[in-house]
């Protein structure tokens, strides 16, 4: 079983980008569940064709200790296995620790059990890395390797370096270790060769590059993935791509993190203040 | 032999040294097993002996459960401060937050208990989680139509003096809230005494044999519609400067009220603490007159059974480690009058200013310690022979593990040692257990670190039959 965590800038696309890859996964045979580790329990939608799911902590909260994995674990797109931490509304309690305790209440469950036969587990986490309890997955040797989910911009780039700091932390520790770059392009200039550079630097290698395409935003008012929605399209057959590049990567390093004024000449060397022609 | 470790260093100073320089005023060191208490410990102590309020600990119930009846405060009426009232925060709560579960228990205690204020604790949990505990204590103050009062004493935030300073704050607020009506001149606040064995009681029967009025005593057997009319008194009378200087700073910004520092403990401090009051107000001086009344035939009552226990104590040692610097001074002096010497002293939140007059008034080669820890007091006892050990529940066991006397001068003390009558309790607490024949079955401390390298010696047994000075 390989466990994979997805991290990124808030509002990168982790969560479109995990499903989408878990459902060409799918489509390939792979058995995989995916963790949402995001209090707005909006990673699995897609896979779900809605939020209809409970989440592990409201589960919890409401009744008890007696809960049962079929509570909280539900079956999705190609038969994969959906799962959301859930936590508090924004401003109240600790949702870092939302998702300790969901983690451990699942491994309790059995979720994670050889009787579950897995290929993959993916874990989408929200947002940076803020606190100790969004670094759970990749502490304890929970995630084994990471994928970034980045584009072009500045801070997507900044937010990508500063979890490349997390990597390092816990690589030491808990062994974990970064598997790519996933460029979820937002059409900056020279974006594709910027984040293959982006990432030659940061040790690891630029996984994919996914082709911004309005088929996405088609797929996902429909509460579907691409390949759930139209598999013949273009874009699916980049989330195939992807998924395979993952399947086969043998690629995983302990990140080396830029100090800023390096990443920042990397956003000018490739041409960010040209005026375009 | 124990040695020190290197940060501790600038903490402890010997007197006579040259130049004198003692760090304080900081944060312990981490690993050195302080003897202090959290900075929520320092709130629960000076705020629990108000009895008729709701203390409510906002957190795990740990924090509730350590400091459930803390001290021996008594009260003359309600004993609704002995109760240890927690939300029993547990992990669902964390994750989604405590309010609600602490707006649940505050309405139901107080529906229950009808108290006259409700005060709110925030614990180490509740400052990482961070509930808004002051917009609840607002609300459900309108609800109750009672003040309901966090107090800001996250655990981790500072020292324990920082708990005393969340505590002087809550109380703040609600001085100046009650109308001072009838109220004469020549009248004071007791604060910083805590009624510990009934000695508020004391201090108020000779403020009364004085005629001098006592608004409120913050906070002994303290009422809250006593605090709310305090600043309708002509001065602040503070004792244990370590936990009420601060409300009497307040007070004194605020509302104009100068304040003095005195301490209860022992004849000399007593006496001078009813002078420096009745001084205070001159144009009475039949309070000054009645002051020394009062304090002539006390001493005189006094004074036989301190010369009976003087004779058996002259010439012991003693060590003596205190919340507050300022009863470290008391007991300098009043072990002094038992004829007895210091040779070691500290406190757990003295300052700079503290140090340098206890540093005054011990004699050369006295011990002083700022923040101290178990080893530290251990090193100090064996190796300054010291037949007593003044401290509080936390420096017991140590005494007793070395097989030396101990006197109990903190919150567990059962008898009053304040005041005239007060010393002479102290006295016979400090002659009791210093010359209790159980001692000659313990072997003294200095010798179990430093064998006598006596020809033909029997080791224990010859130890053991050697006769204590």
């Amino acid at each position: 079983m390989r466990k994979v965590a997805i991290y990124g800038k808030g509002g990168i696309g982790k969560s479109t980008t995990t499903q989408n890859t878990v459902a060409a996964l799918a489509e390939m045979g792979k058995k995989v569940m995916v963790v949402g580790c995001d209090p707005k329990a909006d990673s699995t939608r897609l896979l779900l064709h809605g939020l209809a799911q409970k989440t592990v902590l409201d589960t919890l909260r409401e009744e008890g200790e007696d809960v049962e994995l079929d509570d909280i674990r539900k079956s999705g797109y190609g038969g994969s296995l959906c799962t959301e931490s859930g936590g508090p509304e924004p401003g109240v309690g600790c949702a870092g620790r939302g998702i300790i305790t969901s983690i451990n209440l699942l491994e309790q469950l059995g979720a994670y059990a050889e009787s579950n036969a897995l290929d993959y587990v993916f874990y989408d986490v929200l947002g940076d890395v803020v606190c100790g309890g969004f670094a759970m997955p990749i502490r304890e040797g929970k995630a084994q390797e990471i994928y970034i989910v980045c584009s072009g911009e500045m801070m997507a780039m900044y937010a990508a370096n500063n979890i490349c700091k997390g990597i390092v932390k816990f690589a030491e520790a808990g062994g974990v270790r970064l598997g790519g770059i996933i460029c979820n392009s937002r059409k900056v200039d020279n974006e594709k060769e910027m984040i293959a550079e982006f990432a030659k630097r940061l040790g690891t290698q630029m996984i994919h590059f996914v082709p911004r395409d309005n088929d996405v935003q088609r797929a996902e008012i429909r509460k579907m993935t691409v390949i759930d929605w139209n598999p013949k399209c273009v874009q699916a057959d980049e989330y195939r791509q992807l998924a395979r590049s993952i399947d086969a990567n043998e690629m995983f390093v302990v990140p080396k993190p830029m100090d800023i004024p390096q990443l920042e000449q990397l956003l000018l060397d490739f041409g960010v203040l040209e005026v375009a022609a | 032999m124990i040695s020190l470790l290197d940060q501790r260093k600038p903490q402890v100073h010997v007197t006579g040294a040259q130049p004198f320089a003692m760090a304080c005023d900081k944060q312990s060191l981490a690993g050195s097993v302080s003897q202090r208490a959290c900075v929520f410990c320092g709130s629960r102590v000076v705020l629990y002996p108000i009895v008729d309020a709701v203390h409510l600990v906002h957190g795990p119930i740990g924090c509730a459960a350590y400091t459930w009846d803390i001290r021996g405060a008594l009260s003359s009426g309600p004993q609704l401060h002995r109760l240890s009232f927690s939300t029993d925060l547990q992990e669902k709560d964390v994750i989604y937050g405590g309010e609600k579960k602490l707006y649940q228990a505050l309405v139901e205690l107080i529906d229950e208990y009808q108290p006259k204020a409700a005060f709110v604790y925030s614990t180490c949990i509740v400052g990482l989680i961070g509930d808004d505990v002051q917009a609840i204590c607002k609300r459900v103050a309108a609800e109750k139509n009672i003040p309901v009062l966090p107090v800001h004493s996250e655990g981790f935030k500072g020292t324990k003096k920082d708990g005393y300073r969340a505590a002087c704050e809550a109380m703040f607020t609600l001085v100046g809230t009650a109308d001072t009506l009838g109220i004469p001149r020549t009248s004071i606040n007791i604060l910083g005494d805590f009624n510990l064995a009934g000695e508020t009681w004391i201090l108020r029967r000779y403020y009364q044999e004085m005629g001098v009025d006592v608004v409120a005593t913050i906070t002994g057997d303290a009422r809250i519609d006593d605090i709310r009319r305090a600043h309708g008194a002509s001065l602040n009378v503070v004792q244990c400067s370590g936990s009420m200087t601060s409300l009497a700073q307040m007070m004194k910004e605020k509302y104009g009220i100068p304040f003095l520092k005195v301490s209860y403990f022992g004849l000399e401090d007593t006496a001078k603490a009813l002078y420096d009051v009745a001084e205070y107000f001159p144009e009475n001086p039949a309070i000054l007159t009645r002051a020394r009344t009062l304090v002539a035939r006390e001493i005189a009552a006094a004074l036989p059974a301190l010369r009976h226990y003087r004779q058996a104590l002259a010439g012991k040692r003693a060590a003596l480690y205190t919340g507050g610097a300022f009863k470290a001074f008391s007991l300098v002096r009043a072990l002094r009058t038992l004829g007895m010497t210091t040779v070691m002293a500290g406190s757990q939140t003295g300052n700079a200013q503290d140090y340098d007059h206890l540093r005054q008034i011990c004699d050369d080669g006295t011990v002083l310690v700022d923040d101290t820890n178990p080893l530290e007091l251990a090193k100090f006892i064996q190796e300054k022979q010291v037949d007593l050990f003044i401290g509080g529940v936390k420096e017991r066991p140590i005494a007793f593990k070395l097989g030396v006397a101990f006197c109990d001068h903190n919150h567990e003390r059962k008898i009053p040692l304040a005041g005239f009558e007060g010393m002479v309790h102290f006295a016979r607490e400090v002659h009791d257990s210093v010359m209790s024949p159980v001692w000659q079955f313990t072997r003294r401390p200095a010798e179990t670190i430093q064998p006598p390298a006596l020809p033909g010696g029997t080791g224990i047994a010859a130890l053991a039959t050697e006769a204590r000075p």
